[in-house]
């Protein structure tokens, strides 16, 4: 609908160039791209019990390499991780008192990778378009095109594309794709979701992953904290999270419901849309620098009268 | 564009500095090779937190900032029209030129491809904030050189003129030279307005490129108007750098600064500063409960020196007259200037910058600094180059005696030619702008294109597997009690662990026999997958439900739904808030085990799943021929621990702890060295027998006291090929021609023929000890043991393995690694869910063991050794000895009774033994046990158990009454003399021996545990009960007909007297007379 939306207006407002200026185009934007065959995961992280198949399994998919240690190594919960080139997803631990209804669980895991944003900072922000996000909602990269600039990383809001330091000559980014590699074959059931034992990661249309969260955390009020991190952030997220403490204790960052995109696009729009201010610009300089010109000539003509 | 005079400056060109200069630029020059070659990582310190450093912050934000002098001075002197500027004019635009090189340069190391960078020429993105800068700055750099080209220009009519180096060939291109000149002259007023336009729109955009991280970045710099913020103070820093840079560079060249024109200039400046101060302050004033002034100290330092130091101070300063008329005081407040700018770019880009993860943090490495001067010394030079080889600086009136040729000779283009150019200038740019609008306009319609993209490649999506999930393969025979969660499916999506088993029995039982938790809903039908709650379902037909469902239902005959059939896939696309089967279990299990904190339910993966052994091909590094320590070593270098905690385990050390043992109870000295026993009598003399069944390798002596991890045979139990054998005597080494390479690359979870390598063959040969472990038990078929046939439970399953601390308990081997207990799986009413005979027969469990009822026969493939008369076997003589080693006796000599199919005896057992030591007197008038287990009908602990006796005629000392240790291997079994065979033994074993020996009865018990039979083949109440005792109608009169479902019949009416009663302490049948904790109730009386 959005995108419609947006090329109606486009296709509209030529007629009325000055018309760009106005704040309606931008706070149009504002509903985001938000459509009906949108996918997500819904991630409930009072179901992880840490196994780390997730990670095994994108390892697989994505045929990264094999890391030194096995995926069932538990002591890798000593320390925080973060997705990074050779692994796009990780699972961390967080320990915590057990809660009410689950007297037994010791700790919270909490999987991380690309929160495939319905409105992706990271999209807007690359220069050359080599991050797109596909209708279904993917946000998948072609490096051909990439630069290598790494601004998709200062725009990500999760911290999520890692680059390939150490490559000399042809490093990329590197994160989840949603397993939408045009290769990889599937491209319906991401393989974390798919290697999950407890199903704890959920694949499916992302209206109706909102309306199952929500008739968990109905069904059990305890157990969860009547909030999908995801469904707002960040304009939204195709991953949506229930969880059962608090977002600081479990690693999850706290953000706004704005889209970052929103602000620059706007701003880079309303100002350069069909170089109107630029035109405008030049052609008061330009008139100024005329005008001087001509006072100079005039002036210069005049003292070569009178001498 | 300059009809001002100036001219290349003359003299020397290399001096002190310059060399300086070139030394940075070399030193820089390596590291940016280095980088080059190596990639961003070994030459900078940039990590995934922090994308961004010094190099974009100095050399991009930087170096775009304080090029600013360009497009500020060309729009005042050329456009506003105060041309008493224009000797500043060339030197500006050309630091902004060569600024902008630096810009470009300087992103090429940083880019990752930086051989990409033509791409946003053609893959346009119009709504990244950096397309705008990178385009800006391309054409920006365009425009920059095209006003640069009428210095370069000049700079060559000179040379032509003055007749200097390379004059010869200028003067053949003269005539496109001097066109060239004039159409540059001509459009140049069109380009320099373009210039100023693209700066804005550049500068300005550098601004809005951390916009797009508002969560990212500290609040006391992240603003919406950053980009009016930086478009201001660009404007500002310009004529502060025209100043610093026109005073260094007559410092530099020995002139007189040019204090005539930069003092008025000067003047300009604290109205920038203000303009852009009032913005900011504002900002700040407007965003006000946002801004976190005290949240980082570190921060508010930065902020605080960029306001007052470099803003407040310039500003105060520059109001004063002698300052602006004073060089030095000017530089020094031009300088300040342009710091607080630099300070500013370099807080916005990297101090303020605050990722939520930072990892390691971000300070610039050295290589980072060292491009980052060198590319600065670069510019510098390149300056001097550029002044020392064209007209640049202005006209100073000590340099070169020759007059400059007049402005005047300058002939302009005719007036149509000229429009003619202008009009093709005017068109690139409208080309330009009309480009670029369609770029914004492609950057709405970008995100269709995409998605067309994605849609075309993207394969249709497959038909669901076409397995149907009611028929899936693996599934085994018996899954009726013991439902095996192993399906195709599965395997399909994961196959990291071993697949569970779930003891369907056990959990219903847990549950009362409610099925309802598990099976909660009921299909109605084949294409039902949705089917009614239970509750429901029994709620409208007015039932209140509570009990265990076999209470009404006939459980052999109801339909029970099947997970599966609901159940499918995981993550049905269609239906996402329906698990599939791998979920529903998971889920299920793991949310009961969570709910009843008190049971030790597992939880956790390895609770209820054998880790899969990964493939050790690719990780063990062994080559073809290599010996078993080389092995051995290799398995070590990763599973250091276990070769530790096997120095500790009683497979090693074959003593331990024995709280089990009457009189030894905190002993840990016991063990099978210092026991004797009727088969090989003992360790002592051989050793070098028994070693074959030793864990380790090398030589015996100390092995087992010297503990070396490398002396661990690992691969005698997770050997897989089959292959790996112990030769008998020879350290414990492996028999010849055994690839080990193979063997380790392909090690394993052990098997049940790997245990059984060695207990099937306790002591020497198949079956001759524990009666109920023999090698057919390596596959055997259902009926013989059910556990180890239809369900391939492996030893460990049930001997649980912590560390390689293997659970279990021996008659003959005193230590205690952990207990193997049935109630593991079953629960303490094992019999099934209500009804009176599973109330009868959970009874038993007061006083009888499992094994009694479920092992009716033992060695029922292979015969066992039940007798050993040693007297026979001196007296007989020498015989032939197997491949084992042992001595092959006919059955005539009788030296031995070997039994097929043999009942167990039956004795109290209240878990602990008394044993006999080595050395322990006897009296050989009675019968010698050498270990007898305790426990007798008063002691409630005591269960009626069921053991295999061996018993023997075997030598004693007659003088010491001890019992003596024969050397067997290398002796009787080589020269069949007994009594030399026990002076060896004795001597070697290094025990006191009167020279005299008789033979005692001694009598060896053996624990019977395996060999479980289906619960079909289980005892009968009248294998052991007489007929008349079982009746039901005995007690139950009322009831007619009643029978125990066939089941109250002898199975096994062969064996007569399986128990005697009499012998265990009763004084009659206890089904008759009342077992030991009740009285008969006198219900009625057995008819006679």
């Amino acid at each position: 609908m959005g995108i419609n939306r947006r090329r109606f207006f486009s296709l509209l407002l030529p007629a009325a160039a000055l018309a760009a200026c106005s704040r309606s185009e931008a706070s149009e934007d504002n509903s985001g791209p938000v459509q009906d065959e949108q996918v997500g995961c819904l991630a409930d992280t009072t179901l992880c019990i840490g196994c780390r198949q997730c990670e095994e399994g994108c390892n697989r998919r994505n045929e990264l390499p094999r890391p030194d240690t096995l995926f069932r190594d538990r002591l890798v919960f000593r320390e925080q991780r973060r997705p990074g080139p050779n692994n796009f997803t990780v699972v961390n631990e967080f320990p915590g008192p057990p809660s009410r209804d689950q007297p037994k669980k010791q700790a919270t895991y909490v999987k991380t990778q690309c929160m495939h944003c319905l409105d992706p900072a990271c999209v807007s922000a690359c220069i050359v378009g080599a991050l797109t996000r596909a209708r279904d909602g993917a946000v998948i990269y072609n490096p051909d095109i990439c630069i290598g600039c790494r601004y998709c990383m200062i725009a990500c809001p999760f911290q999520i594309p890692s680059y390939e330091y150490s490559d000399a000559l042809a490093p990329k980014v590197r994160k989840c794709e949603f397993c939408a590699d045009p290769a990889g074959g599937t491209g319906a059931d991401p393989a974390c979701a798919a290697a999950c034992p407890t199903e704890a990661i959920v694949f499916g249309k992302r209206s109706e992953l909102l309306q199952l969260a929500r008739s968990r955390i109905e069904r059990h009020r305890v157990r969860y904290i009547d909030r999908i991190y995801g469904e707002n952030e960040v304009g939204g997220t195709s991953w949506l999270y229930l969880y059962g403490r608090d977002l600081s204790d479990i690693g999850l960052l706290s953000l706004p419901s704005s889209a970052p995109p929103r602000t620059t696009e706007a701003i880079q729009h309303t100002i350069f849309k069909y170089g109107a201010i630029p035109f405008l610009v030049y052609g008061t300089l330009g008139g100024i620098m005329w005008h001087n010109h001509r006072k100079q000539q005039v002036a210069a003509v005049e003292d070569g009268g009178e001498s | 564009m300059s009809t001002h005079q100036t001219r290349t400056v003359r003299g020397r060109f290399f001096s002190h500095g310059t060399f300086a200069l070139l030394a940075v630029m070399t030193l820089g020059g390596a590291f940016a090779f280095t980088r080059l070659l190596t990639g961003l990582e070994a030459v900078t310190n940039l990590t995934d937190a922090y994308p961004w450093g010094l190099w974009i912050a100095i050399d991009v934000a930087c170096g775009v900032a304080l090029a600013a002098g360009g497009f500020t001075t060309a729009a005042l002197i050329e456009i506003f029209g105060n041309h008493k500027y224009r000797p500043l004019l060339r030197p500006a635009v050309l630091t902004a030129w060569l600024g902008y090189i630096f810009v470009g340069v300087g992103l090429m190391f940083d880019l990752g491809r930086y051989w990409n960078i033509w791409r946003p020429m053609f893959n346009w993105q119009g709504n990244s904030v950096l397309f705008e800068v990178g385009m800006c700055v391309m054409t920006y750099l365009f425009v920059l050189t095209v006003e640069m080209s009428v210095s370069f220009l000049d700079g060559l009519r000179t040379r032509v003129e003055e007749e200097s180096r390379g004059a010869i060939i200028l003067r053949r291109l003269e005539r496109p030279l001097t066109l060239l000149r004039r159409i540059v002259r001509t459009v140049m007023p069109l380009f320099v307005v373009a210039g100023v336009v693209l700066s804005f729109m550049h500068q300005s955009s550098l601004g809005a490129l951390m916009v797009i991280a508002p969560t990212k970045m500290c609040s006391l710099w992240y603003t919406p108007v950053l980009p009016l913020l930086f478009l201001l103070s660009a404007i500002m820093v310009g004529f502060p750098m025209v100043v610093m840079e026109s005073l260094i560079a007559s410092r530099s060249l020995g002139r007189e600064p040019e204090m005539d024109l930069l003092s008025p200039l000067a003047k300009i400046i604290p109205w920038f500063i203000a303009a852009y101060g009032i913005v900011k302050i504002l900002d700040l004033v407007v965003r006000g409960s946002a801004v976190q002034f005290i949240d980082t100290p570190g921060h508010m330092v930065a902020f605080l020196v960029e306001m007052i130091l470099c803003l407040v101070v310039p500003f105060v300063l520059l109001l004063f007259k002698p300052v602006r008329e004073s060089a030095g005081w000017l530089l020094f407040s031009s300088l300040l200037v342009i710091g607080g700018v630099v300070l500013n770019r370099v807080n916005v880009f990297l101090v303020a910058y605050e990722p939520p993860f930072p990892g390691r943090g971000y300070f610039p490495s050295v290589g980072e600094i060292a491009v980052t001067l060198g590319l600065v010394a670069t510019i510098m030079f390149l300056y001097r180059v550029f002044i020392f080889l064209f007209p640049i600086m202005p006209k100073h009136e000590t340099s070169g005696p020759k007059p400059l040729r007049s402005p005047a000779t300058y002939t302009p283009l005719q007036p149509k030619t000229a429009w003619t150019f202008r009009g093709v200038a005017i068109g690139l740019l409208l080309l330009f702008s009309v480009l670029y609008a369609f770029i914004h306009q492609e950057a709405v319609s970008g995100d269709i294109r995409a998605t067309n993209w994605v849609e075309s490649v993207r394969p249709v999506e497959e038909e669901a597997t076409g397995l149907n999930p009611a028929e899936h393969a693996g599934r085994p025979e018996g899954y009726k009690r013991v439902y095996i969660l192993s399906s195709r499916l599965l395997d399909d999506l994961d196959n990291f662990y071993e697949p569970t088993r779930f003891n369907h029995t056990t959990h219903d039982e847990w549950t009362g026999g409610d099925c309802a938790p598990c099976h909660h809903r009921f299909s109605m039908g084949g294409d039902d997958r949705i089917g009614i709650d239970l509750h429901e379902f029994h709620d409208e037909m007015e039932i209140h439900l509570g009990g265990p469902c076999a209470s009404c239902h006939d459980m052999d005959s109801i339909t029970i739904q099947r997970c599966d059939s609901c159940h499918w896939l995981a993550n049905e696309e269609d239906d996402p808030s329906r698990l599939g089967l791998k979920g529903s279990y998971h889920r299920q299990c793991i949310g009961c085990h969570e709910d009843i904190p008190e049971s030790d339910a597992p939880v956790d993966c390895i609770g209820c799943h054998h880790p899969l052994t990964p493939d050790h091909g690719d990780l063990v590094a062994v080559d073809k021929g290599a010996g078993v320590e080389d092995v051995v070593r290799e398995c070590i270098r990763c599973h250091e621990t276990s070769a530790a905690d096997i120095l500790e385990s009683a497979h090693w050390n074959w003593s331990g702890h024995s709280p089990e043992v009457g009189g030894y109870e905190d002993s840990a000295s016991l063990g099978i060295n210092t026991l004797v026993n009727n088969y090989m009598f003992g360790t002592g003399p051989n050793a070098e027998y028994c070693a074959a069944c030793h864990i380790g390798i090398g030589p015996l002596e100390g092995r087992i006291e010297n503990r070396d991890p490398e002396t661990v045979d690992c691969l005698i139990c997770h050997d897989t090929t089959g292959t790996y054998i112990k030769k008998i005597g020879d350290g414990g080494r492996p028999v010849d021609g055994v690839d080990l390479a193979a063997v380790a690359h392909s090690v394993g979870r052990p098997s049940r023929d790997k245990c059984g390598s060695c207990h099937f063959y306790s002591d020497g040969s198949a079956n001759i000890k524990h009666g109920d472990l023999e090698p057919v038990l390596a596959d055997p078929p259902d009926d013989l043991d059910v556990h180890m046939g239809r369900y391939n439970l492996l030893c460990q399953d049930c001997h649980t393995t912590r560390q390689h601390k293997i659970a279990g308990m021996s008659m003959s081997a005193p230590v205690v690694e952990g207990r193997v207990l049935c109630s593991r799986c079953h629960s303490d009413t094992p019999h099934g869910i209500g009804g009176e005979y599973s109330r009868h027969l959970d009874d038993h469990l007061r006083s009888i063991s499992c094994q009694v009822c479920h092992i009716p026969r033992i060695a029922r493939e292979s015969p066992t050794r039940t007798f050993i008369d040693w007297r026979q076997a001196e007296s007989y003589g020498p015989v032939p000895l197997t491949d084992r080693g042992l001595p092959d006796w006919p059955e005539q000599a009788g030296v031995e009774t070997w039994v097929r199919d043999l009942v167990p005896e039956y004795r109290w057992y209240d878990g602990t033994r008394k044993v006999k030591v080595l050395g322990e007197t006897i009296d050989p008038r009675k019968t010698v046990y050498l270990n007898q287990p305790e426990g007798d009908k008063r002691n409630p602990g005591a269960l009626i158990s069921a053991f295999k006796t061996h018993r023997a005629m075997q030598p004693y000392d007659t003088e010491n009454k001890t019992l003596v240790i024969p050397k067997l291997w290398g002796g009787f079994w080589q020269h069949f003399n007994l009594e030399v065979a026990i002076r060896e033994g004795m001597e070697e074993s290094g025990m006191e021996y009167s020279g005299s020996y008789g033979f005692a009865a001694t009598v060896q018990y053996t624990g019977i545990h395996h060999e479980i039979v289906p619960a079909k083949d289980a005892l009968g109440c009248q294998d052991c009960h007489i007929a008349t005792a079982v009746d039901c109608r005995r007690c139950h009169s009322s009831i007619r007909g009643h029978e125990l479902n066939g089941l109250g019949h002898a199975v096994y009416p062969e064996v007569k007297n399986r128990i005697d009663f009499e012998a265990l302490g009763y004084e009659d049948d206890p089904a008759r007379i009342g077992g030991r904790f009740f009285i008969q109730p006198g219900r009625g009386t057995p008819p006679s």
